[in-house]
Parts: structure tokens; sequence; C-alpha cells
């Protein structure tokens, strides 16, 4: 029997849900998925299968039955999964009172420590944006960094270049990149000139990666742009979704200050990657670098979470802390991207807790983790995650694990960033930049001084012109973000 | 739901931080509550209690106290492991952990973020955070971003005002 697909998640309820609700979800579901009316293919046969989970769940022996299984199946199931998990909550029991409640939930993946020490081949699609604005330095560094990168690949490993303005053009094919003199050749001929149309980019890139699939391997997509798209936006994320789809990460690098950080980090949140923000093109071999070899360390990619919260469960936000801070969706299922060998996944959510009768215990979430290990055999892990919490009318004395209040403390800041660039939306300028010089004041306090001054110079910014300088948001959106990577202390 | 005390913001229980203005809302504390506030300073019993160094009880729960020397008040630091100093001025978003504004605090020459505590696992730090009067403790000026370990019995000086720490975390302490 297979535990990531349930008869309980195909329904979408949770494990204590009543039979009125059992009912109400299959209704639901029918209403939905009806052979009568449905048109997307598969969906009659996930109708049999929700017809199936509705017969057994609503009858209460075949439930006892099929509990008793699944718990047993679980057991099992999390003993042989590559995967493990560590939750840490911010209480060890939640409140009986007639209000909401907040609690967060930090949420560790690593993988097992058993797994085979295999580099695994990397599959990579570095896309360029060539518009006129790249012309100069910037298209000179991201050159010579390109060029780096093709030098140090392993015989396994395949990359491409893609360059994009209105349109896009394979640069260095997979054989090209093989052979640095032709390499270097055809790279000196990238000129810059153009606009910029992401979508073209992304295409071609994905379908050079495509292309050279490894199946064994890490497939990543680098896109590096300094400047806006107009009106694919829409193609942009759909790509997004194939790209993710297909187990291919994208990591987005946003050089200089005129590009689209909303986009960018829609794209690489919807496949699991991060967005790097580059004041100054020098840093981008660095950059390339690092991301080149921390994908040797992958040894799982795909990463995913679904599954169902709790009936009186909402969540009201989701972060990545590691391996990069990525704000998450708050809905499921969650791409998490790449799993690296070393360190974990690491995940911080917020969930609210609408008041809770009588109950002693509380099903906050049930969850199910599922990746595809690089080199083994294709099929798909899973590891299933429930998370429970008892009910109590007593506080608890005990102050929250300082893993989840530094995470926390750290999240207000990026919080109070991403509130003040709202209110500068609203035309609410003044409290933008009241908003501002708190953070500066709360950056100093943390030690981050060069940040408290990007935040005092835009208040000062906000007050003259009314809105942020594209460079501030920038460094502030991207300053305190990378605040939520957790000291190198607390990572284990 | 509880109240932010610094912007009077109301969050839902179990809340962390304030949502509007990023103070930290003390955890540790029955259920609709506060964070630490001034009021929360509470004037030392009377003489008899033992002085400091000879150690008197460290109220319930609290890993820090800090003793106001002019006066004698004692401010319970609770629920946290880092504490700025410093003095609130009307209208100012942001007000320190532990406001000493009561003890005049301008004239005794007390930045708005003055210093801040730490209380890690090998000790009790505190580091000046760029104030203009400076921070010193056992009669000596501290410098540099990394903070300085402070023990039970010392003495800080914010500008002039004189706080003595009592803890029982640090060495030598029962």
């Amino acid at each position: 029997m297979s535990v990531e697909k349930d008869y309980y998640t195909l329904l979408r309820v949770p494990r204590n849900a009543t039979t009125e609700q059992i009912r109400r979800a299959f209704r639901e579901a029918a209403h939905r998925l009806h052979p009568d009316k449905n048109v997307q293919l598969g969906e009659t046969e996930l109708f049999l299968e929700v017809s199936k989970a509705y017969e057994t769940l609503i009858d209460d022996d075949q439930r006892a039955a099929y509990d008793e299984e699944l718990a047993a199946a679980a057991i099992a199931f999390a003993a042989a999964s590559p995967f493990h998990c560590t939750i840490l909550n911010s209480r060890n029991h939640l409140l009986k009172i007639s209000e909401p409640q907040v609690h967060y939930i930090l949420l560790d993946v690593f993988p097992s420590e058993d797994l085979p020490e295999i580099r695994p081949p990397i599959n990579l699609s570095i896309v360029i944006d060539r518009s006129t604005s790249m012309r100069g330095k910037r298209m000179d560094q991201v050159r010579a960094a390109v060029l780096a990168i093709l030098q140090d690949l392993h015989l396994d490993d395949t990359a491409s270049i893609t360059a994009f303005s209105d349109r896009a053009e394979v640069i260095v094919s997979p054989d090209q990149a093989k052979i640095i003199a032709t390499a270097r050749a055809r790279l000196s001929l990238l000129q810059a000139g153009g606009g910029t149309e992401i979508a073209q980019g992304l295409t071609t890139g994905l379908d050079e990666i495509h292309q050279t699939f490894s199946k064994e391997g890490v497939n990543h997509l680098i896109l590096l742009t300094d400047g806006r798209t107009y009106g694919d936006e829409d193609l942009c994320l759909e790509l997004a979704d194939q790209a993710a789809a297909a187990g291919i990460t994208i990591n987005c690098v946003g050089i200089g200050s005129d590009w689209s950080d909303r986009l960018l980090d829609e794209i690489a949140s919807r496949t699991g990657g991060h967005v790097t923000f580059l004041n100054t093109p020098q840093a981008v071999s660095d950059l390339l670098h690092s991301i080149y070899d921390s994908l040797s360390q992958i040894v799982a990619s795909k990463l995913q979470i679904d599954g169902a919260l709790g009936q009186q469960v909402d969540l009201r936000s989701a972060y990545r802390l590691l391996p990069e801070p990525m704000p998450l969706g708050d809905s499921f299922p969650m791409t998490l991207g790449h799993l690296p060998r070393q360190g974990s996944i690491r995940l911080l959510l917020e969930l609210v807790i609408h008041p809770l009768s009588g109950a002693e215990e509380i099903t906050l979430a049930h969850l199910h983790l599922s990746g595809d290990l690089l080199g083994a055999d294709s099929e798909t892990k899973t590891l299933p995650i429930d998370v429970s919490l008892p009910i109590s009318s007593e506080t608890d004395p005990k102050p929250p694990p300082k893993e989840i209040s530094s995470a926390l403390n750290m999240l207000a800041l990026y919080k109070i960033q991403e509130k003040a660039r709202h209110e500068v939306e609203l035309g609410q300028s003044a409290q933008a930049a009241r908003r501002l010089e708190n953070l500066a004041t709360q950056l100093l306090a943390a030690g981050e001084r060069d940040l408290a001054k990007a935040a005092l110079h835009e208040a000062v910014q906000l007050s003259r012109s009314r809105r942020f300088s594209t460079e501030g948001e920038k460094t502030l959106k991207y300053g305190t973000r990378a605040l939520l990577l957790p000291s190198p202390a607390s990572k284990s | 739901m509880i109240e932010c005390p610094s912007c009077n913001h109301r969050e839902f229980v179990g809340t962390l931080f304030c949502g509007e203005c990023g103070t930290r809302l003390v955890h540790a504390s029955p259920i609709p509550t506060m964070s630490i506030a001034p009021d929360k300073i509470s004037k030392e019993a009377n003489a008899t209690k033992p002085s400091p160094p000879a150690g008197p009880d460290l109220s319930s729960g609290a890993l820090l106290e800090l003793r106001v020397v002019s006066s004698g008040d004692v401010i319970s630091l609770l629920g946290r492991d880092n504490f700025t100093l410093g003095r609130s001025i009307e209208g100012q978003a942001v007000i320190p952990d532990v406001d000493l504004a009561k003890y005049d605090a301008y004239d005794q020459g007390i930045s708005r973020m003055h210093a801040e505590l730490r209380v890690e696992q090998d000790g009790v730090f505190v580091m000046d955070l760029d104030s203009a009067n400076g921070t010193i403790v056992n009669g000596k000026r501290i410098k540099g971003d990394s903070g300085s370990v402070i023990h039970h019995g010392d003495i800080i000086q914010l500008g002039r005002l004189r706080l003595q720490i009592i803890s029982q975390r640090t060495k030598g302490s029962r």
C-alpha cells in the first residue's frame, strides 16, 4: 500500500476527520472529478480512487482496519526512507483558550547517513541576459565567469550557455562546452544588444537542459539578468512550473538594480531555487562557483512537501531558511529543490490555530515529504511527517527554542522591510520612512551596521521622493533575507 | 490577544515578535499579557535584603537582574537571552527592552540604544551599541563589537548611571 497517496490525503481531510467531514469532502471531490464533467486526462482514475477512499473511510470498521494498516506502513516506511526529519515546536503544548493562537514549527529534512558518497553528474544550463544594459563590464565579467565554470566541468557533467534579448540563442551547446577553445571562441561572439524577454531565454535554456537531461544527476538552470521583462511574466511562471515538475531547479541572479525582484523570486521559489542580488558584476564569478560547488554536494532533487493541515489550523507563512533563505508560498505542495548531503533543508512554518474545543491533542499537520535520490532507481522516495501537540490550560513556562526565536527575530526584520514596501505602494511613504528608521535601529542592535545605514538612507530617500531607490529596495530585501540564514553554530 | 508593549499592536497568543514593529513579545508569561514594560521594574523590598555580591535570590524565572545602584531598584530581565538597554522618548517607535528613562536617563547621558546584554552558554556579555557616552564595566571602558564578559556583582556604567549585575549563572555565585 502506498503511504503518500493515502485515503485521507486523497480526500484532503485530516486523519481525525469526522464522518460528516469525510462525507462533505467526498461530495466536493465528486463534484470536481465526476466522469460526466471532467476533461483532464487521469481524472476518471482519480475519481475511482477517491470513491474507494470514501467507501473505506465512511465505514467505521473498515476505517479502523485501514488506520492500523496505515500506521504500520508509516513506521516501516520511515525506517526505510532515505530522508529523515526533525521537528522543533515553539511551544510544547497549545493553550486551551477561546481565541486564535499562533504556533511556529521548525522542520529540518536530512538525507540518511548511509547514502553512498557519489558526486552526482551536473547538468547545467546558464541563461544570460544580453540586453543592451549588459554592455561593457557586466558582460565581460559574466563571460569570464561562465568560461571559468566550463573549464571546471567534470567528465560526466554537461553544460550549455544560452543568451537572450528579444529572442534567445544557444551560444555554447553541450558539445561545444566540452572543448574549451571552442567555448571560448563562441563566448567571445556574445555581444550585448536588444531588449529583455526572460521567457525567451528560459524556453531555450530549458530545452537545452532537457536534451541532456540527467536522470542520475542534478539538473539546474542559472538565470542571469539585469533588466525587466515586459508582458511575458505569466509565461515565465508557467515555464518555472514545468521546470519544477521535471525536477529542474532555477537560480536567479539579478545584476545591478533594475530587475524585477518579485518575478525572479516567484520563478525561483516555484522551482525550489533562490535569488541572489549582485550589486556589482565582480562577484558573479564567485557566485557561479559556489552554486556549481553546491550542486556537486546534492544527494536528492525534486524535494517536495505536501499534505494537509489540521482542521482548525491555517498556514500563515512559510519560509525556507536552509540551504538558502527563501519565502515559500502559503499553500501545499511546496517545492523545496535540491537536498544537500551536508546540512539540511530547514523550513519555518507559522501556523494559526483557531479555538480548540475539548480535545486533549491536536493534529497540526499531516504532511509527507517526497524526493528523488540521485544515482538510485528513479522511484520517488517519501517520508510521512505528522505534527501534533497536546493542549493544556497552563502556559508553557519554557522559552521557545533558540533556533526558533532567533529565526523569528530576523524574520521580523525582513517583514518590516516588506511592510514598508507595501506602504510605499499604497502611497503611505511617511509611515514607511518611520518603519525604516525603526528597522535601522533594530539592525544596528543586531550588529548589521551596513544594512542599518542602507535602511536610514532609504528612509531619507522616501521622505524626499516618496519612493524607494531601486538599489535600496533590493539591498534591504536581500540583505534582511540573508539574515534568515542560521548562524553555523545552530545548523546541526 | 496580546499587546505589543512598544506599539500597542495586537497579536494572537503565541506570537513571538510583533508584526508591526518587530519587538519581541515575551513568551513565558501568563496568557494575555505584555512584554517587559518599564513598570515591571520592582522596588527592592527593603534594606534587610543582603546586598548583591552576597547574592539576593533572583525572582523566580529571571536569569538576570540589574540593580540600579543609586536607587536600589531591581530590574528583572525575563524570558529571553538578549536585552537592549537605553531610554525611550516620546514618539519613538522602538523602545529598548530595558527602559531606563525613569532614572533620569537623559541627564545621566544614556543613549536611546545604549548597550546590549546577552546571555550565552559561556556567560553574560555586555556590548556597547555605539552610544554617545560609552559603557564602562568595573571602571574600564569596553570597546569593540564582540562584547565583554560580565559576572555577578559587576558594575556596568551607562553614561553616569551605575547598574550592578545580579546573576545566578555566572561563576562564583550561588
